[in-house]
């Protein structure tokens, strides 16, 4: 116990690491330059998780929106058409393109899932969004199998975009774009011998797929499709990806953001208090550096983004003090998760 | 990849290249205030200025096909220039044999990026030869042999285009490797449930392989997993199987007290109950008994999670005791 109290949030280090994201990166960092959404995605929901909305200030606050909407892809102008529809990660192809080539611009499912996430985060009211052409981008991109490919441009399928097209047509309370029994169909296919779910069927089973799909079940309220069998397998596969913190497939090292994906899952199917809270939180905070702010995926490596936000989202969902509660499928905060069901609320008024 | 652009002292930006001058650059506009802003290189800026100024035009020529070379070289992750890229070379009849060993070169360099593999499936689906993709995989995988992307791309080709003959013997290699090779046992899975067939003696044949496999290595998650995964064709299940149970209980005998080894042996005995098939070996006793030892002693940090189980085997136990009760005297009623 006296170590477990030693260990401490480096709270206000974490809070000017993603400060320092949301401002300006390094060359280094050009291989994300199609992905810069989701760096703003976990430096904001990360400084929400913290506690620390109120750190960006206003003048900050309307540069992320208006940087946001400005990369949500519109209704061809001609056409009328809006199967590209959705957001981009980035500016990069952020230009007016003839009738030939329009489809190069076009919305990145992952990028629409985690500015919308940004926008509720940020108090924004959606109404700036396209609705209706969102859900058709969504629409535009389910396959046959039932999952989903990320973009129009030329791009594989698989879980991770089953789970953002899930978030993006609960988020704007229409899933008119989202065929439901196919995806569950893929997601109960995708389920391997051991009981994990894989990225596609017949794949290794993985922690971060596994939290896609049963995300996506809880999302879609399909968790019921499972058999008892499945939900058993399936506890099981989880529990034991706990070494001391958590891993994503048997016998792989644990990793910090496991302690998300798989605590995710967990508390999902209502058994995350079944596992080792202490020896999950020890690993997390071993990952830490309490000098500059960050978490790694082990310990004494290089800290990023995504490892810093779901190591602390991991850390909240065990009840770490001084962060706020996160809503485990979605992937947000509750602060905002309710700030989404105001704007629900106003949507079906409207409607 | 990082942007190598600083160190290239005989690069010749786009914009000084004379056979460049008909294109008038498009710089990107992040608009008024961006945020997460990443302070390219000039390079970097001036090749993604001319791939702008292209795309714009919809030039398909030789000088954008390297065009996007270079973009790719930058930012393997853009998927926007991989997709250009397949697009020239339909438009320009390029030799796609050539376009496999460049990108075969970009894996080699960048083997956990999604783009370049997805690239390399479409060459394969153009082209439907899948002669390279064994090797290809092999050589990722002898990098790394937990690659997923690597294991994707070989599952599909092989899949696709039924390359299973050699591939059990892959298999056998790497687990012989390394026995707690989780991706290696998937895909023996894999080649048993597509090629081979759960027949009997191929049931009987993989359950023998795990079990060696597990005298070899006893606390090996991935032996056992697959242990099970074959059970799951055995028309007798888990408990109906007196090679597995006994192979269970010469273990436990033998001091073997791996938490796979213990929760195997509580499934029989859960499987054992629901048949109504209940043994000195196997029943809500002895499964209760293995649930303490689990949670007090080889397997504490799931303690709560082998408390939870134990309780259900507690209530089945209750159960069946009411039920002999009643039984008993429905029997004296009888009498």
């Amino acid at each position: 116990m006296s170590h477990e109290e030693r260990i401490e949030l480096a709270h206000r280090q974490h809070v000017k690491y993603f400060m320092r994201f949301l401002n300006i990166l390094p060359s280094s960092l050009s291989s994300h330059d199609t992905t810069r959404v989701t760096i703003a995605y976990f430096s904001v929901c990360g400084l929400d998780v913290l506690g620390s909305i109120s750190s960006i200030n206003l003048e900050l606050r309307q540069r992320i929106v208006d940087w946001i909407y400005q990369l949500q892809v519109h209704p061809n102008k001609e056409s009328g058409d809006m199967s590209s529809c959705g957001f981009q990660g980035s500016s990069t192809i952020n230009i007016d393109l003839g009738a030939a080539n329009s489809h190069y611009r076009c919305g990145h499912l992952a990028m629409t899932y985690t500015g919308l996430c940004i926008l509720l985060t940020l108090g924004d009211d959606l109404s700036r969004i396209n609705r209706k052409a969102l859900v058709e981008g969504v629409k535009a991109l389910q396959t046959d199998e039932g999952n989903f490919s990320a973009t129009l441009s030329g791009c594989e399928s698989d879980m991770r975009f089953v789970y953002c097209a899930a978030c993006i047509s609960y988020i704007l309370d229409d899933w008119s774009g989202f065929n439901i029994e196919k995806a569950t169909e893929y997601i109960i296919k995708s389920i391997n011998y051991d009981f994990g779910i894989a990225q596609c069927p017949e794949l290794e089973s993985h922690g971060g797929t596994t939290f896609c799909a049963l995300a996506t079940l809880a999302l879609t309220k399909q968790l019921d499709k499972l058999s008892t069998e499945q939900v058993e397998g399936l506890k099981r596969w989880l529990l034991f990806r706990q070494v001391d913190g958590f891993n994503g497939r048997p016998n792989k090292s644990v990793d910090t953001c496991y302690s998300f994906w798989v605590g995710a899952s967990l508390k999902i199917l209502d058994i995350l208090h079944m596992t080792n809270y202490g020896n999950n939180r020890k690993y997390v905070y071993e990952t830490q550096d309490c000098v500059v702010g960050g978490f790694s995926k082990w310990p004494d490596t290089c800290t990023d983004p995504m490892h810093t936000y779901l190591g602390l989202a991991g850390l909240s969902l065990i009840g770490e003090n001084g962060l706020l509660e996160i809503v485990p499928t979605l992937n947000i905060t509750n602060r905002a998760f309710e700030h989404l069901k105001t704007i629900h609320q106003k949507w079906a008024t409207e409607s | 990849m990082s942007d190598s652009g600083d160190s290239d002292i005989a690069w010749t930006l786009y914009k000084d290249r004379p056979e460049w001058k008909d294109i008038t650059p498009v710089s990107e506009d992040d608009g008024p205030n961006p945020v997460v802003v990443i302070a390219h290189s000039e390079k970097f800026e001036d090749v993604y200025d001319y791939f702008r100024a292209v795309l714009k035009k919809n030039e398909k020529s030789e000088r954008v096909l390297q065009l996007t070379k270079d973009a790719v070289e930058l930012n393997p992750a853009n998927y926007t220039v991989w997709q250009y890229r397949r697009d020239l070379l339909k438009a320009l009849g390029t030799d796609l044999r050539s376009e496999l060993d460049y990108v075969e070169s970009v894996i080699k360099q960048s083997p956990k990026n999604y783009q370049v593999w997805h690239h390399r499936r479409v060459l394969v689906e153009w082209l439907q030869d899948p002669t390279l993709e064994l090797e290809l995989t092999g050589d990722a995988l002898l990098q790394d042999p937990k690659n997923y992307h690597a294991w994707q791309h070989r599952q599909w080709a092989i899949k696709t285009f039924g390359l299973f003959s050699k591939e059990m013997a892959f298999v056998d290699n790497l687990i012989t490797e390394d026995v707690r090779n989780n991706s290696a046992w998937n895909q023996r899975y894999f080649v048993v449930n597509n090629h081979l067939g759960w027949s009997d003696l191929n049931v009987q044949r993989e359950i023998c392989y795990a079990m060696e496999k597990i005298k070899f290595v006893k606390n090996n998650e991935s032996a056992w997993n697959y242990l099970r995964g074959v059970l799951l064709h055995d028309k007798r299940g888990l408990s109906g199987n007196a090679v597995v149970t006994s192979f269970c209980e010469d273990l436990y005998k033998n001091k073997c007290r791996s938490p796979y080894l213990l929760a195997f042996i509580i499934d029989i005995c859960d499987e054992a109950i629901k048949k109504g098939e209940l043994s000195c070996f196997h029943n809500p006793d002895r499964a209760i008994e293995l649930c303490t030892a689990l949670a007090t002693k080889y397997d504490k940090i799931r303690s709560k999670y082998w408390n939870y189980i134990s309780e259900k085997f507690k209530i089945a136990k209750n159960e069946q005791e009411e039920k002999e009760k009643q039984q008993e005297n429905g029997d004296k009623m009888d009498d």
